[in-house]
């Protein structure tokens, strides 16, 4: 070869748990990135919707004459419009509503030259209504007597699920003690901070263009085909960045639609945008529920058996919200050792805003009532918490009753490490001692853990992705795959793995994942699966295509491929790093040889895990993964305000890739569960958001957030890629109750509806003093 | 239609001429009428920051702003950070630090982070937390928002 | 639909009120009221939008013989940062670092604070402590007219006050506490500023040799109106600062607050705040 002899030799460095840098922030940060919300298109029309406002009603006439008349308006649309075209999970949805039985029920829409036009037209249609009596909450919807939401769901039953494993009657006979609590995890929504938006145009075909802010795109042209009357076929997926989307992007809501039916109409490109109270109003919420939690354990603190017996309030329409149990049963049968399950799920219509999935889907609300009942039996028992948890743990190779199987465990290791590093046992007894000692503020710690799903979830009929990979004349690399960027970070994700595969710079990796026409298959976004299942897809399609590079390598070089490396750029000798040829050089000898080649990989990444299953028997995420989280919390006894002063974790990540992502998105999941627990809450009032705004729905801001101590413990998941497992819903799933048991440690009062606001804990505590006699 | 009215002010360092409705907002103007789409909407009532822009050196609202008000004032956008030689620390460090996720907040995050480093170079953490109370963020959880700040104060004072 | 006719940014202050004179003029300041009120439809736009923020004079602290001046067009940031209120009037400068966000600060004036006539208004709390009043400026006959109202006589209702439509707030005016006046401010929430006060307190009067002398009270977020609590000051004045006044000021707390049930509290958490925040304040008072 006619390489120097000098060439410096290229160390192996691995770039598996390094710091690295999204590629897309620089952009994001120069406001040089075109979200979707910023997107204009030539001849683009704005469309706006009229929104029923009341939350249950006939529509006895609309009047859309005035509307029509207006200079500058392209269409008005009405429910006659969108006639017979049902959609969502069971078919009860439309994107223009012939009934009303939501606030924000979709009642017409329009299609205008400007937003102004657009808002003077929505003023102008007149709509008659005969309200009807509603149904607020699932126990009133549940009576035999309540107003029928639906025509086609009696007793205003949506969804039902169950489960159940060993005789309850009989493991409560063999109890010492049982807890027995109703817990009522309310409202939240998303509140990402780009608001809901979709443009739609069609071309002469009939073609649909979709740019969208969905997280599920494949199968959204499914679910979104029959709002139109299309098949899934004609529609393509842009997906532009997007400002957050939280699990709130995995259905279709009616603004995407009624975007497509207004381009269908107008022939016109047409762009439906939220306001802030639009969005509040309008989007999904967290699924609210009512459970009736019970855990027994012997004196020895064994846990012997956990029912559940849930109410769903479905609201007005079933989207993933009302989904959940299948995720809350993995929890009730697998949060510890639990031998004896029983749950059952009844998802009841209202008249109430509907709820979709959201970071920590069922889990949030579950942990919420199996980690604090964890706490309480503890106490029951007279055991040290952490002992009482330790007893209970499950470890590697265990096989819970709903048959997920434990391959790699490591919750002893994350209960002792959170424990250990918060001086948790120590402190827990001091506070609880020093609890009737007088003094405006008590210090309180509480430690909660769960497990989730960390390898994908097989809820669909697959969980696969599909990946392309190409490397170019310039040793650039393009992944084509299905795995969406919604902030989240995956884009950094995939560029390390290329990186580390084929040793080019990060910067020479470019990702392909915004056209539905283009980008293979994947589920989605959700179930903390795209590191998992994107990064064993695009480290698959990278190993062929070193594959087909090396062997090239072997006849060019005349060195066995097997003793032949990618690193820095070139083809190494593995052994001792000498440089043998450019890679890009390599790649177009390659290409210009007789025999040409380039080098274009596929792959289908399909995880090894099984379908739900009706009977919700089976092995459906291939990793399970838990968390521990330690909260500390200062209590104002008389404001009832809660400062949680420090957070302790340990979770089970299984191997550390992108460290800086790691963290950023478990940060990230905690500040979503620190609100959920403290702050955020919608203001129902027969149905009536009466908070759909910052001012008085409240976020966490900076000052609130607490300082954190994570700990990543490394299971070295054999499925994962390089070992590693999905993390990011755990963080929003395990702090509320942690900071729930903190409270208790602090003042002896026990919250079961979050949030835990100042008033709230200000009039529990007064309470408890008053039963005190003073 | 809605009168307008002639305003001229410097932005980014160049001086602009417009015709604007007098009741139109500034985080109007800026994304429908100058093009300039960084600084965004996300509650349009000065509740979340996305809309943060530096007018005389200090940080508004730029969606409670009327855009008759800039008339003769100084803007500088998000845009307007970045200089031909790249971007400034705050940016940088922004980017360095993992800040940034969606990034939907981050215009108004950043100009409001690089209005508090620049306003005190002795800048504390805990400082920076109360100093971007009135920006919301739902990705990051400001950890790492905070770790870039301090990181930016840092690089100020190296003159870098 | 709301038609403005046109658009003034005046210089002074007689081009300003003689606009006013004319008729259906909306001012704005920092807009950090307007804005919302008039996107939500809360509140129309009248003929004439006028910008007051242009014009001389209309912002500034200054000490003005044993007074001090703060010109309606002055920032909260501004209030938070002058060494004169550091230094005179440190209830006004915490009440400011309590006030919304470092972005609303840079934009609030005191005037549209006052002007807004909102029971949560958290620089209105300390001004009737301090007991400032107001200067309202109009033109009438030819000339400049101007009148001084007491804030604590400013407000008749919620949102309502006595300043006439034609008149410009223009200046806020107090005398200067003597040495031992102490003063202290509390609102509630947990986040330390970006929150519409749910209950606010502030205490001041002169205290020395442990008795307390004209003890001025008020509380946001209450009554309809920012309130002077009488009974409070009542039960402190001229008293000695104990264990036995504090108990008595609690007590009419109570008694003084007539708060309503909203989406951001009920009325008994209100009057449980308002109680616990009188306490508090009191117990620091005495502290020092
Ligand atoms: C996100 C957010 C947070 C907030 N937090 C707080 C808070 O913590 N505490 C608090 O007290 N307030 C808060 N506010 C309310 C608001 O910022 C203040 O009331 C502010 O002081 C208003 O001043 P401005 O200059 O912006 O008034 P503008 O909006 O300009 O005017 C308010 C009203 O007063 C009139 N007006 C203004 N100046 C004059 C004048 N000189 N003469 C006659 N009329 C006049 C205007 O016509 C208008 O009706 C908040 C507002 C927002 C948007
Ligand atoms: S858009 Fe201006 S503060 Fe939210
Ligand atoms: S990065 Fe997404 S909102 Fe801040």
């Amino acid at each position: 070869m006619d390489q120097k002899v000098t060439a410096p030799t290229i160390e192996k460095k691995t770039l598996i748990g390094q710091r690295v840098k999204k590629p897309d922030a620089p952009d994001k940060a120069i406001g040089k990135t075109r979200y979707i919300n910023d997107m204009v298109l030539p001849q683009m029309l704005i469309g706006k919707v009229l929104f029923a406002g009341r939350p249950h009603a006939r529509i006895v006439s609309i009047d859309t004459a005035a509307a029509e008349r207006l200079p500058g308006v392209h269409a008005v649309l009405t429910g006659k419009d969108a006639a017979g075209l049902r959609f969502g999970f069971v078919r009860d949805n439309a994107a223009l509503k012939d009934k009303v039985r939501c606030e924000h029920d979709e009642i017409a829409a329009v299609a205008a030259e400007s937003e102004e036009i657009a808002r003077q037209a929505i003023g102008l249609i007149e709509v008659v209504y005969e309200d009807l009596p509603g149904v607020f909450t699932p126990e009133d919807g549940a009576r035999e007597d309540a107003p029928q939401i639906h025509d086609n769901f009696p007793g205003n039953k949506s969804l039902y699920f169950e489960f159940s494993h060993g005789e309850v009657a009989a493991a409560e006979a063999d109890s010492d003690f049982v807890v027995d609590n109703v817990f009522r995890p309310h409202h939240v929504t998303h509140c990402c901070m780009g608001t809901s938006c979709a443009i739609a145009d069609f071309d002469h075909n009939g073609k649909l263009t979709i740019w969208t802010q969905t997280q599920y795109p494949y199968n959204y042209k499914m679910d979104l085909a029959p709002a139109l009357g299309l098949q899934p076929g004609d529609i393509r997926v842009i997906q532009p960045p997007v400002g957050g989307a939280f699990g709130s992007k995995l259905d279709v809501y009616p603004y995407e639609p009624i975007a497509a039916l207004l381009a269908k109409r107008t022939g016109r490109p047409v762009k439906v945008i939220y306001s802030r109270e639009e969005e509040f109003k309008a989007s999904p919420t967290r699924q609210p529920a009512i459970i009736h939690m019970r855990t027994g354990c012997t004196r020895d603190g064994t846990l012997t058996f956990r029912t559940a017996d849930v109410l769903l309030d479905n609201g007005a329409y079933t989207s993933w919200g009302p989904t959940i149990p299948v995720i809350m049963m993995r929890t009730v049968s697998g949060h510890y050792r639990v031998p004896v399950v029983d749950f059952k799920a009844q998802a009841i219509y209202t008249n109430n805003p509907y709820a979709g999935s959201f970071r920590g889907y069922g889990n949030v609300q579950t942990t919420w009532a199996t980690a604090q009942q964890m706490d309480m039996l503890a106490d029951m028992v007279d055991m040290e918490p952490l002992a009482f948890h330790l007893k209970n743990s499950q470890v590697s190779g265990e096989i819970t009753p709903q048959k997920s199987f434990l391959r790699e465990c490591v919750l002893v290791e994350c209960l002792e490490t959170a424990a250990g590093a918060s001086d948790y046992s120590r402190k827990r007894k001091e506070y609880a001692a020093a609890r009737a000692e007088p003094g405006r503020y008590k210090k309180g710690i509480g430690l909660a853990s769960s497990i989730h799903n960390a390898g994908g979830a097989k809820i669909h009929k697959s969980d696969g992705i599909g990946t392309i990979l190409k490397v170019d004349d310039y040793a650039r690399v393009t992944v084509i795959t299905g795995a969406s960027e919604i902030g989240q970070g995956i884009d950094a994700v995939i560029t390390l793995i290329v990186a580390e595969e084929l040793g080019v710079p990060l910067e020479h990796v470019l990702i392909v994942n915004n056209d539905s026409d283009i980008a293979p298959w994947d589920v989605g976004v959700h179930a903390s699966r795209t590191t998992f299942i994107a990064g064993n897809g695009t480290r698959r399609a990278a190993r062929k295509a070193k594959a087909q590079i090396l062997a090239a390598a072997e006849k060019m070089l005349g060195e066995p491929a097997d003793t032949l490396e990618l690193r820095g750029g070139s083809v190494v000798r593995d052994a001792c790093g000498t440089p043998l040829i450019k890679l890009d050089r390599l790649l177009r000898q390659m290409h210009f040889q007789a025999e040409p080649e380039l080098v274009m990989v596929t792959d289908y990444y399909e995880p090894k895990s099984e379908p739900e299953g009706a009977k919700h028997v089976s092995d459906h995420s291939a990793a399970y993964s838990h968390a521990v989280h330690v909260a500390e919390i200062t209590v104002d006894t008389l404001t009832g305000e809660i400062t949680v002063d420090k957070i302790t974790m340990a979770q089970d990540v299984g191997r550390v890739i992108n460290r800086m992502g790691l963290e950023a998105q478990i940060e990230g999941g905690l500040a979503i569960g620190l609100g959920y627990a403290l702050s955020e809450n919608m203001l129902l009032d027969r149905g009536l958001l009466k908070n759909p705004c910052f001012r008085d729905y409240k976020l966490l801001t900076a000052p609130e957030m607490p300082p954190l101590d994570l700990h990543f413990i490394e299971s070295d998941c054999a499925e994962g890629p390089y070992g590693a497992k999905g993390i990011s819903e755990l963080p929003t799933i395990v702090i509320a109750p942690a900071i729930a048991n903190a409270l208790y440690n602090a003042t002896g009062v026990r919250v079961f509806d979050p949030p835990m606001s100042p008033e709230k804990v200000a009039r529990a505590i007064d309470a408890q003093r008053q039963a005190a006699g003073g | 239609m809605s009168l307008e009215t002639e305003i001229n002010f410097t932005l980014n360092g160049r001086p602009v001429t417009v015709r604007v409705p007098v009741a139109m907002k500034t985080l109007t103007m800026l994304r429908e009428v100058l093009g300039l789409t960084g600084t965004k909407y996300a509650c349009g009532e000065g509740e979340c920051g996305a809309c943060t822009v530096k007018v005389d050196g200090r940080t508004l609202n730029s969606c409670l702003m009327h855009a008759v008000d800039c008339d003769g004032r100084e803007l500088v956008t998000i845009e307007g950070l970045k200089s031909p030689a790249g971007m400034n620390p705050t940016q940088k460090a922004f980017v360095d630090h993992g800040a940034v996720q969606c990034g939907f907040c981050m215009p108004g995050m950043i100009i409001q982070a690089d209005y508090l480093t620049d306003d005190d170079p002795q800048l504390t953490r805990e400082q920076a937390q109360r100093g971007l109370e009135g920006n919301l963020c739902r990705c990051t959880g400001y950890t790492k928002v905070l770790d870039a700040v301090e990181a930016a104060v840092e690089a100020k004072r190296c003159g870098r | 639909m709301q038609e403005i006719k046109s658009y003034l940014a005046p210089r002074s202050l007689d081009e300003a009120v003689k606009a006013m004179a004319a008729g259906d003029v909306t001012v704005f300041c920092g807009g950090t009221d307007l804005t919302p009120q008039t996107d939500s439809g809360a509140k129309r736009y009248g003929a004439t939008l006028m910008n007051i923020r242009r014009i001389e004079g209309l912002s500034g602290i200054a000490e003005a013989g044993d007074s001090i001046r703060i010109g309606a067009a002055t920032t909260v940031t501004e209030v938070r940062r002058d060494p004169l209120i550091a230094r005179a009037a440190p209830i006004l400068a915490e009440a400011a670092e309590h006030f919304a966000s470092d972005q609303i600060r840079n934009a609030a004036s005191l005037g549209g604070n006052i002007c807004n006539a909102s029971p949560a208004g958290d620089m209105i709390n300390p001004l009737l402590v301090l007991d400032a009043a107001v200067e309202l400026a109009s033109w009438a006959d030819g000339a400049l007219r101007t009148r001084s109202v007491p804030l604590e006589n400013f407000f008749t209702g919620p949102r309502r006050h006595v300043k006439r439509p034609d008149e410009l707030l223009t200046a806020i005016v107090f005398r200067k506490p003597a040495t031992d006046f102490v003063g202290w401010f509390r609102k509630s929430g947990p986040r330390p500023a970006l929150e519409i006060s749910t209950v606010s307190v502030g205490i001041g009067g002169n205290l020395s040799d442990g008795v307390f002398r004209n003890v001025r009270v008020a509380m946001g977020s209450v009554a309809p109106t920012p309130l002077r609590a009488h009974g409070v000051e009542a039960a402190l004045e001229g008293r000695p600062l104990d264990a036995d006044s504090i108990r008595a000021a609690v007590a009419a707390a109570d008694a003084d607050a007539t708060p309503i049930d909203d989406v951001r509290a009920s009325a008994w958490y209100r009057k449980h705040l308002v109680k616990v925040f009188t306490e508090e304040v009191l117990n620091h008072v005495l502290g020092n």
